[in-house]
């Protein structure tokens, strides 16, 4: 089968410091690929790269390609927001507009175009369902976001991006200012998404990595170590770096 | 412990001493103007009455602030949201916008007569005080508008474009309504500062009334008011009148100030200008 996302000898550079050397990587439609590494080895500039959020920032250049079908996002005529729209983000720390829960969700499909009150109202219920927050927020759709707890918060800005039914969906450690409870519960959304929507996300979080991936990544000093399946890369790791890190003898 | 208790005390003081001084002025104008703020006093015009003031004071902030409320914040944005790399250009004219802030605003006043008076033969007007005002207003408004913009986090606005909008549809719909509240604010700080302005006005809006109200014929507000009325008037109580009309003002800028913070807070837990179901 053809790979969701092909991405073909990418170099990132901040000013003239490189951030990613050579990445060659491929996501395969309806998986969970999880990026590891070390603070700084890239992985975060890999993510943000996919949906080209980084190059909102002054000074960073991108070689290489990357492949969402058949489509060179990163050709200069394509479309920036038609690519954001079919690749969708969430963000470490919760970052819900401060409008209310209903506007929060809706504000991507209104984007669009969408007015009609009937059809926003269902894409909003079904995209709070899909992140599992549909349950303990229905009758308070007007309540302001920045109400919500952070966990709800953060699944809140999962049914954001998921209200504009995008094909990829990335995560940049979702859960890394979440409790155990509430990133227990973004891990088995995750797993409940797995198979509609092509997931890549970035964790510190190894056992997470473990838990939820179907592949992972290993990054380091801006380099692309080793990617495989999750399980042969956490038992049986094929460099020697990897399984460093894994035993943790890096600073993560 | 001790020398933050020392400060503690000497702020302590201080704070009093200033509310004393405050205290002090508010009760002399009281004592002498309360008397005869009447309906009458507020309403009439001609000796003894300040209604065109109050009418002029209320136009001339207005116009001031329809024109450099959009301008400041334009300005802002264009500053705060598109240019992301600061050029000398830039900086160049934010020098000047400081500069033109801190410039005294009779300096400014006079050059704006010059201008407008002088080259284009605008009578001293309503019209003119407005420009005069609105001059002076501009880069305060900018500065205002551009601390507004950077109180909303970063977050929100990687958040917006993520979701496929336009740097453009990111500053309309998530920037500018999570500022509201600070923006709010800040208009209501500068219509005090505008409604309090003197010697700017006294040059290009002049010192009396006209018969006939125009935007075109003089426009005395209630600031200038003041001043002419205690170095010029020859009425008698003028002393009472000077106060009463301080007072008028004072009123007003609280009322203003409040009324601004109360916006502010409506908008601060913004609902993001949105209808919705």
């Amino acid at each position: 089968m053809e790979p969701k996302l092909r991405v073909e000898n990418l170099s990132v550079w901040y000013q003239r410091q490189p951030a990613l050397k050579h990445v060659t990587l491929s996501v395969e439609e309806g998986e969970v690929l999880a990026l590891i590494g070390p603070s700084g080895c890239g992985k975060s500039t890999f993510l943000r790269t996919l949906n080209r959020l980084s190059e909102e920032q002054v000074g960073v250049r991108v070689t290489g390609s990357i492949l969402l079908g058949d489509l060179d996002i990163h050709q200069p005529q394509v479309d920036v927001t038609q690519i954001r729209r079919r690749i969708g983000m969430v963000f470490q720390a919760p970052n819900p507009f401060p409008f209310s829960i209903f506007d929060n969700v809706a504000y991507g499909p209104r984007l669009q175009g969408a007015a009609d009150p009937a059809a926003l109202r269902k894409i909003v219920e079904q995209s709070l369902r899909q992140a599992a927050l549909w349950d303990e927020v229905r009758g308070k759709l007007r309540r302001p976001a920045l109400a919500l707890s952070g966990g709800q918060q953060q699944r809140l800005c999962i049914a954001r991006a998921l209200a504009v039914n995008p094909e990829v969906l990335l995560m940049d450690e979702p859960t890394a200012s979440l409790d155990p409870l509430s990133t227990a519960k973004i891990e088995e959304l995750v797993g409940a998404l797995r198979g509609q929507y092509t997931i890549v996300m970035v964790t510190h979080n190894l056992r997470q990595a473990a838990r939820v991936s179907d592949r992972t990544a290993f990054f380091l000093d801006g380099t692309l170590v080793e990617v495989g399946p999750t399980r042969q890369i956490f038992t049986a790791p094929q460099d020697s770096r990897t399984e460093q890190y894994l035993t943790g003898r890096f600073e993560s | 412990m001790g020398r933050g208790r020392r400060l503690y005390g000497l702020s302590a003081v201080l704070a009093a001493l200033g509310l004393a001084g405050f205290a002090l002025v508010l009760g002399s104008l009281l004592k002498s103007g309360l008397p005869i703020l009447t309906w009458h006093f507020l309403t009439s015009s001609g000796p003894g009455g300040i209604g065109p003031e109050i009418l002029n004071t209320a136009v001339l902030c207005a116009i001031a602030l329809v024109v450099t409320v959009p301008l400041g914040l334009m300005v802002a944005v264009y500053q705060g949201e598109y240019l992301r790399r600061r050029s000398r250009r830039v900086r160049e004219l934010d020098h000047l916008r400081a500069t033109l802030m801190s410039a005294p605003t009779i300096v400014v006043a006079l050059v704006i007569y010059r201008v407008a008076v002088g080259w284009w033969h605008w009578p001293v007007s309503l019209m003119t005080g407005a420009l005069a005002l609105a001059v002076i207003n501009w880069p305060f408004m900018v500065a205002v508008s551009r601390s507004a913009l950077a109180s909303v986090p970063d977050s929100y606005r990687e958040a917006s474009l993520a979701l496929g909008a336009s740097r453009f549809e990111t500053v309309i719909k998530v920037v500018i309504p999570a500022a509201l509240g600070n923006l709010i604010e800040g208009i209501g700080m500068s219509l005090a500062r505008l409604a309090g302005e003197s010697a700017a006005l006294i040059v290009t809006a002049g010192v009396n009334v006209s018969q006939h109200w125009s935007l075109w014929g003089p426009g005395e507000t209630l600031a200038v008011h003041i001043w002419y009325i205690r170095t010029e008037g020859l009425v008698s109580g003028r002393d009472a009148e000077a106060a009463a009309t301080g007072l008028t003002l004072m009123i007003g800028i609280s009322v203003v100030l409040w009324l601004a913070s109360r916006a502010a807070r409506l908008f601060g837990r913004s609902q993001g200008g949105y209808d919705g179901a």
